[in-house]
């Protein structure tokens, strides 16, 4: 048996005019039809949950809407100390929404968009200009280049490498954590088929023919594989990538305000 | 088709980096927008509560010191009042009582005086029948008529021993 675990399905390619020339077709893939669905999710939700706001006698609704709020506020708050980054906040709040629904809505079985270096990529290259910006910001352009030569001027290349890393690492930590889940997953449910039916192969006559043709294994006992690769690792590495990004845009800024 | 399981499309990089804005942008207009609006209200309402509580509890304390002077006020004003009263009452009654006595000297003034003229009047009137009485008896004794006019003054001045002696 076969087992071919592979990216995204593309869904639709066109040719744009002039831009194609540069970045080739346009090549509409799941992954981007899935990152829809997760927007879309997200905004709902928060649609549903900020309906019908009171000042007095919140609903349970509100509650947990205004929890999430001070929550990433006072995650963003406790680890950049004080106030300055709140336009941080915004951003760490839909860093990490997205990041968990596109995470875990492999459970309803499609393909998590996160299953995609290209998306954690987009996202890490967002943290690194920011990143970027902050530091020049703070220390000044000349300040900046000059800090690349720190301590000594032969450690250049490396201070480079390790600047240009920074996104590099936080995409491929996210997109390897992710992708190993859809690996795994891939894996153990073809496993499960093959093993179910050569269980139910067993069985003689055509029942045993109709049952070993159902992967019956399938059943249930992916979900337990799925407790981790799904659900505590796809919030673990949410979390982490939300918390460099704040950890690294706050030092970046340095201690002045 | 497939993508390969890694694999480099700047298309989808361009689209997720919009994405990321976008939701940026939706998650800020549609959860932080309201529930800071909410949030800042209920700050406001509960500020200005807490103003009108501490503006109620001045007013409160304003009320009780104006109370508390009024009731001074009219507890002084009680003291003046009855301890006027206490004087106008004892000049009163002094003055009832000093009418009283006044009145008791005069009637018993007058009693003596009554008393002083009746006794007057009674030796008088005693005296005439004494002296007519003496005269009466003299006459009988010496068988003749005195004179009343002589021995008037005799007979006066008999009574007039015999009052003292009395």
């Amino acid at each position: 048996m076969e087992v071919d675990i592979t990216g995204a399905k593309i869904l639709a390619t066109w040719h744009v005019p002039f831009l194609s020339d540069f970045l080739g077709d346009w090549q509409f893939t799941e992954t981007l039809a899935v990152s829809w669905i997760v927007m879309a999710v997200i905004t709902i939700t928060c649609i549903i949950l900020t309906r019908d706001l009171k000042v007095e006698h919140v609903s349970k609704r509100q509650a947990v809407a205004e929890w999430l709020v001070e929550l990433v506020t006072n995650l963003v708050r406790t680890n950049t100390g004080g106030t300055r980054f709140d336009w941080l906040i915004p951003f760490v709040a839909a860093l990490f929404s997205t990041s968990v629904v596109s995470n875990l809505i492999s459970l309803i079985g499609l393909r998590s968009p996160t299953a995609d270096l290209m998306t954690e990529f987009a996202w890490a290259i967002v943290v690194f200009v920011m990143i970027t910006y902050q530091k020049i910001k703070s220390m000044g352009i000349l300040g900046y280049l000059k800090d690349f030569t720190t301590p000594i001027f032969v450690m250049t290349p490396f201070n480079i490498l390790g600047e240009v890393f920074t996104p590099v690492s936080m995409a491929c930590r996210h997109f390897g954590n992710i992708l190993s889940g859809v690996v795994i997953n891939g894996l153990i449910y073809a496993a499960l088929a093959v093993a179910s039916s050569a269980l139910f192969g067993l069985i003689p006559g055509a029942v045993g023919r109709f049952l070993s043709s159902i992967p019956i294994l399938d059943v249930g006992i992916p979900a337990v594989a799925s407790v981790y690769f799904d659900w505590f690792s796809g919030v673990m590495q949410a979390f982490i990538f939300t918390m460099l990004t704040i950890m690294f845009i706050s030092q970046a800024a340095g201690d002045e305000a | 088709m497939t993508q390969g399981l890694v694999d480099i499309n700047s298309w989808t990089f361009i689209a997720q980096i919009l994405n990321l804005f976008i939701q940026i942008y939706l998650i800020k207009r549609f959860l932080f927008k309201p529930i800071q609006e909410v949030l800042k209200k209920r700050q406001e309402l509960s500020d200005e509560q807490l103003d009108s509580a501490r503006r109620a509890n001045a007013q409160a304390e304003a009320l009780r010191m104006e109370y508390e002077g009024s009731m001074a006020q009219a507890r002084t004003e009680a003291a003046r009042i009855i301890s006027s009263a206490r004087t106008t009452a004892r000049e009163k009654s002094d003055a009832i009582i000093a009418d009283a006595n006044a009145k008791a000297a005069a009637a018993k003034a007058k009693a003596e005086a009554d008393i002083q003229q009746e006794r007057k009047k009674a030796v008088n009137e005693l005296k005439n029948e004494i002296g007519g009485i003496a005269v009466d008896l003299a006459g009988r004794v010496i068988e003749r008529e005195i004179s009343e006019d002589d021995h008037r003054k005799l007979i006066d001045e008999f009574i007039e021993s015999v009052g003292e002696a009395s």
